[in-house]
C-alpha cells in the first residue's frame, strides 16, 4: 500500500431536506479491490458521483489522484474508468464507433487489450448499442471502462439486473484488471456474496454514515464468533441492522 | 385519482401548473384591462383590424403554441427523433392506445376551447367587430389535435416530423385563410373543420398504437450513402486528438438536423416559384421565405442541439457518460459551436444551390437579374457587393446563432430555468407586437423612442458587455478555460466588432446617423455574452 487514490474528508451532502452523506471521510490507498456496500438509497452513488466530480461537495472536500474532480475534471478522469449503474452509453452507436470514439480520449488505450475484451465479452463490432441487452450494454461499458487500463476503476453496481453468467464475466474482467499490479478498484454493490468474492477492503455505508470501513481480512477476524467465521452478510446485519430502513433514493 | 383519465389530467397539471398559472394572469390581466375601460365608459382605442391582430391576436396565438407544446408532450420529447414523442413511460400503463391518445386530445381541445371563450369575453375588441362564436375555438383544437396526431407518429427520417407537421398544418392553415377570404360563413367554417377532428383521433391512435409497439420504420438505409460522404468520422481509422472525437459525436448526434430540415422544405418551397411567373413581387417574397428557411428550421434544430441530455427523455441533466468524459466543459462546447458552425455551412451550401437551379428550371432568373442590375446601377457595384456580403453572412451568422444562443439554458440541466426561458420568449411574442405598435400609432412616443435609442443601444451594449465581464471572471475563477483562451476569445470579439463597425460606417455613410450609435449595433450584433456562458451553464450542470 502507497499513497491514498482516493481522499475523502468530511463528505457532506443534502438533497433538499434529505440528507445523503453526513461527514464522511474515505481514504483508499493505491493497489487493492475497496468494496462500497449499503443498503439501496444508503448513499454510495452519491459518493461515487463525488469521486467523479458529477457532484460538487457542499462541505468538505473530496481528492482523486491528489486533485479535485470538481476543478481538474480532465486530470481525474483520464485516469479513471467508470462503469455507471445506468449503462447510459449513447444508444445509437455502434460498438466499434463507441470504441473508436472513447479510444481518443486516452492515450493509454490498448487496442489489443480492447480487442481481447471485446472477443471475450462476444460483442458484435456493427451491433448498435441500444439494440444490445442490458446484460451486453454492461459489457460493453465495461470494455470501454478497461480498455485504457485506468489507475481506477470505479464500478456503480455492476451487476445490478444482470443474469449469473454477465455478472460473473464483470468479476472475471475486474479479477484481471487487479491482477495487474499497482491499480485501483472502487465498486459499489448490495450483493454481499459479490463484494465477499472479489474485494480486500470493504466499506459499509448506511443512511450517509459510513459504519465500518477495514480490510475483509480484519473485519472477519475481528467478528469472530469461536471457530466460526461469520458472512459479510451477518456482519452487515449486525452494523446496519436489519431495521435498517431504506433512505429515499441517492 | 379513481381513473386513469384523472391520472392523466393530473400529471399535466402538476407538470405545467406554473405555466397554466401564467396564462390564467394573462387571461386576467386582459380581462381587467376590459373592464377599466367598460367602467370608464370609454370606447376601446382599437381602430383598425391590424391594431387588434397585435394586441389580442399575438397573445392568443402565443399561448395557442404554448398549448400545443403542452398537449403534444412537445416539452419532453425530441421532435427530431424517428420515435414517438409521446412519452414511452406511459406506454406500460393498463389503458388502451385509444385512451391514451384520445384523453390528452381530450384536455387540449378543452383547454383550447377555454382560451377562445376567455379571449371572446374578455379581449378588448373593437367596436362593430362580428365576433365568431364557435368556429375559432374548433380551428384551435382541430391544430392542436392534427399536431398531437402527427408528432406522436413514429417517422422513417429524423426530421422527418417537422417537415410533415408544418406542411401539413399549412395546408389547413391556407383551407381556412381561403374560406375566410370568400367570407364563409360559421355553419360552412364548422363543416370545414369538425370532420377534421375524428380524423385526427384516428390518426392519433394509430400513431400511439404504432409507437407503443415500437413499430418506428426506418428509411435511413436509402440515404447511406449520403450518410458515408457526410461522416468523415466514418473513414478515419482513429481521431487525432479527444476535440476531434466530440465533434464527430456532435455531429453524429445533431449535425444533420438543421441540413436535413432545410432540404426537406426547400424544394416545396421553391415549386412555388413555378407559379409566380412574372410577377417580380411574388418571386422575391418565395425568395424571402426561402433565404429565412434555415433561420426558421434552426430554431427548431436548437431545441434538440441544447439538451443536456442527448438520448432524449424528460431528464435535464447531462449523462453520465457525457458528465465523465475526460474534457473541459469549454471543450464540450465548444465541441457543439464548431458542429452548429458546419450544420449552418451545410445547410446554406443547400440553399444557395438550390435556388440558381429553381430560378433556372423555372424560368425566373431574369426577374431576380434585372432587379439585382437595377440594384447595382443605384447604389454601385462596390456597396451592392458588400451589401451583399453583409447580408449573406448576417444570415449565415443568424442561423448559427439561432442554434447555440440557447445552450446556456438547455445545458444547465435546470428544469426551471427551460421553462422559464420558453415563457419568457412567448411573453415576448406577446408584448413586442402591441408595444411596438403602440409606439407606431403615437407619433410624439415614436420621435422620444427614436431620441432616447443612443441610450437605450448603450445600455444594452453595457448590460452586455458587463453580464460577459462576470461570465469571464467566473470562467476564469472556476478554471473551465485557460487564460489564454479568455484573452484570445475576447481579442477575436473585438476585431470582429471594429470589423463590422467600420463596414456599417463605410455602408450607411450618413450624417444622420453617428458612428457612435453604428459601434453599438456591432457590440450587439456580435455574440458574446450567451455563448461564453455556455461552458459555465454546463459545468453547473455536470458537477452539480
Amino acid at each position: 500500500m502507497s499513497e491514498s487514490v482516493i481522499n475523502v474528508s468530511a463528505l457532506t451532502r443534502r438533497f433538499g431536506a434529505t440528507t445523503a452523506l453526513v461527514s464522511v471521510s474515505l481514504s483508499l490507498p493505491r493497489g487493492a479491490v475497496y468494496g462500497l456496500v449499503g443498503e439501496n438509497g444508503a448513499g454510495k452513488t452519491t459518493l461515487i458521483k463525488h469521486i467523479l466530480g458529477l457532484l460538487r461537495a457542499q462541505s468538505g472536500s473530496v481528492r482523486v489522484f491528489g486533485l479535485d474532480p470538481v476543478t481538474d475534471p480532465v486530470g481525474v478522469l483520464s485516469r479513471t474508468g467508470y462503469l455507471s449503474e445506468e449503462h447510459d452509453l449513447p444508444g445509437w452507436m455502434r460498438v466499434d464507433e463507441l470504441i473508436r470514439y472513447s479510444r481518443a480520449f486516452y492515450s493509454a488505450w490498448d487496442d489489443a487489450y480492447a480487442e481481447e475484451l471485446r472477443e471475450a465479452f462476444a460483442l458484435q463490432p456493427s451491433a448498435t448499442i441500444k439494440n444490445l441487452s442490458k446484460g451486453e450494454k454492461a459489457r460493453v461499458g465495461l470494455l470501454v471502462a478497461l480498455a485504457y487500463r485506468p489507475e481506477l476503476l470505479v464500478l456503480d453496481e455492476p451487476s445490478t439486473g444482470l443474469d449469473p453468467v454477465v455478472r460473473r464475466d464483470i468479476l472475471d474482467a475486474i479479477i484481471r484488471t487487479i491482477a495487474d499490479e499497482g491499480r485501483t478498484v472502487l465498486f459499489s454493490s448490495h450483493l454481499l456474496d459479490e463484494v465477499e468474492r472479489v474485494a480486500d477492503h470493504v466499506t459499509m455505508i448506511s443512511h450517509g454514515n459510513i459504519v465500518l470501513s477495514a480490510p475483509l481480512a480484519d473485519i472477519r477476524e475481528s467478528h469472530r464468533v469461536g471457530e466460526r467465521v461469520p458472512s459479510l452478510d451477518e456482519i452487515f446485519v449486525v452494523h446496519v441492522g436489519e431495521s435498517a430502513a431504506p433512505a429515499p433514493d441517492a | 385519482m379513481h381513473s386513469p383519465a384523472a391520472a392523466i389530467a393530473w400529471e399535466f397539471r402538476q407538470r405545467h401548473r406554473w405555466g397554466l398559472a401564467a396564462v390564467a394572469g394573462c387571461l386576467m390581466v386582459v380581462a381587467a384591462v376590459k373592464l377599466l375601460f367598460l367602467a370608464s365608459g370609454q370606447p376601446i382605442p382599437l381602430e383598425s383590424p391590424t391594431q387588434f391582430a397585435m394586441v389580442g391576436v399575438v397573445p392568443l396565438g402565443a399561448t395557442s403554441f404554448y398549448l400545443l407544446a403542452l398537449f403534444s408532450f412537445g416539452f419532453s420529447g425530441d421532435l427530431a427523433a424517428r420515435q414517438s414523442i409521446y412519452p414511452a413511460r406511459m406506454f406500460t400503463l393498463p389503458v388502451t392506445s385509444w385512451a391514451l391518445a384520445g384523453w390528452p386530445m381530450l384536455y387540449g381541445a378543452s383547454a383550447m376551447t377555454i382560451l377562445w371563450a376567455a379571449m371572446r369575453l374578455f379581449a378588448p375588441w373593437p367596436p362593430g367587430v362580428a365576433i365568431p362564436v364557435v368556429w375559432p375555438a374548433l380551428l384551435g383544437a382541430v391544430a392542436l389535435a392534427w399536431t398531437q396526431a402527427l408528432t406522436w407518429l413514429p417517422y422513417g427520417l429524423p426530421g422527418l416530423r417537422v417537415v410533415v407537421a408544418i406542411l401539413w398544418l399549412t395546408v389547413m392553415d391556407t383551407v381556412v385563410l381561403l374560406a375566410l377570404h370568400f367570407e364563409a360563413r360559421e355553419p360552412v367554417m364548422l363543416a370545414i373543420l369538425a370532420p377534421q377532428v375524428p380524423l385526427a383521433y384516428f390518426v392519433a391512435r394509430f400513431a400511439v398504437a404504432r409507437a407503443r409497439r415500437g413499430d418506428v420504420p426506418d428509411w435511413r438505409g436509402l440515404f447511406v450513402g449520403l450518410g458515408r460522404l457526410a461522416d468523415p468520422g466514418r473513414r478515419r481509422e482513429r481521431f487525432d486528438s479527444p476535440a476531434r472525437a466530440q465533434l464527430w459525436f456532435e455531429s453524429r448526434r445533431h449535425g444533420r438536423s438543421l441540413p436535413v430540415l432545410v432540404g426537406l422544405v426547400l424544394p416545396f418551397e421553391l415549386a412555388l416559384l413555378l407559379a409566380a411567373g412574372d410577377a417580380p413581387v411574388l418571386v422575391f417574397e418565395i425568395l424571402l421565405g426561402v433565404l429565412l428557411t434555415p433561420l426558421f428550421m434552426a430554431a427548431f434544430a436548437a431545441a434538440t442541439v441544447r439538451k443536456a441530455n442527448a438520448g432524449g427523455g424528460d431528464d435535464y441533466g447531462v449523462t453520465p457518460h457525457m458528465a465523465t468524459r475526460p474534457l473541459t466543459s469549454a471543450a464540450l462546447i465548444a465541441a457543439k459551436l464548431k458542429m452548429a458552425f458546419w450544420s449552418t455551412l451545410t445547410a446554406w451550401v443547400l440553399v444557395l444551390v438550390a435556388i440558381p437551379v429553381a430560378l433556372y428550371l423555372t424560368a425566373t432568373g431574369p426577374v431576380v437579374i434585372d432587379r439585382v442590375r437595377r440594384i447595382v446601377e443605384a447604389v454601385g457595384t462596390p456597396r451592392a457587393v458588400v451589401f451583399a456580403l453583409l447580408v449573406s453572412s448576417a444570415l449565415l451568422s443568424s442561423t448559427w446563432k439561432q442554434l447555440v444562443q440557447s445552450l446556456y439554458v438547455g445545458l444547465s440541466g435546470r428544469e426551471w430555468a427551460v421553462k422559464a426561458s420558453v415563457f419568457l420568449a412567448l411573453l415576448f411574442l406577446a408584448v413586442v407586437g402591441p408595444l411596438a405598435l403602440w409606439f407606431v400609432e403615437h407619433g410624439a412616443m415614436w420621435t422620444g423612442l427614436w431620441d432616447a435609442l443612443p441610450w437605450i443601444l448603450a445600455t444594452l451594449a453595457g448590460l452586455k458587455l458587463a453580464g460577459a465581464a462576470w461570465v469571464a471572471m467566473r470562467l476564469y475563477e472556476e478554471r473551465l478555460v485557460t487564460d489564454r483562451t479568455l484573452v484570445a476569445g475576447t481579442a477575436c470579439w473585438l476585431v470582429v466588432v471594429l470589423a463590422l463597425h467600420g463596414l456599417l460606417a463605410w455602408l450607411v455613410d450618413t450624417p444622420f446617423i453617428p458612428s457612435y450609435l453604428l459601434l453599438l449595433v456591432a457590440i450587439l450584433a456580435i455574440p458574446l455574452l450567451r455563448v461564453s456562458a455556455a461552458p459555465l451553464a454546463l459545468a453547473w450542470n455536470r458537477h452539480r
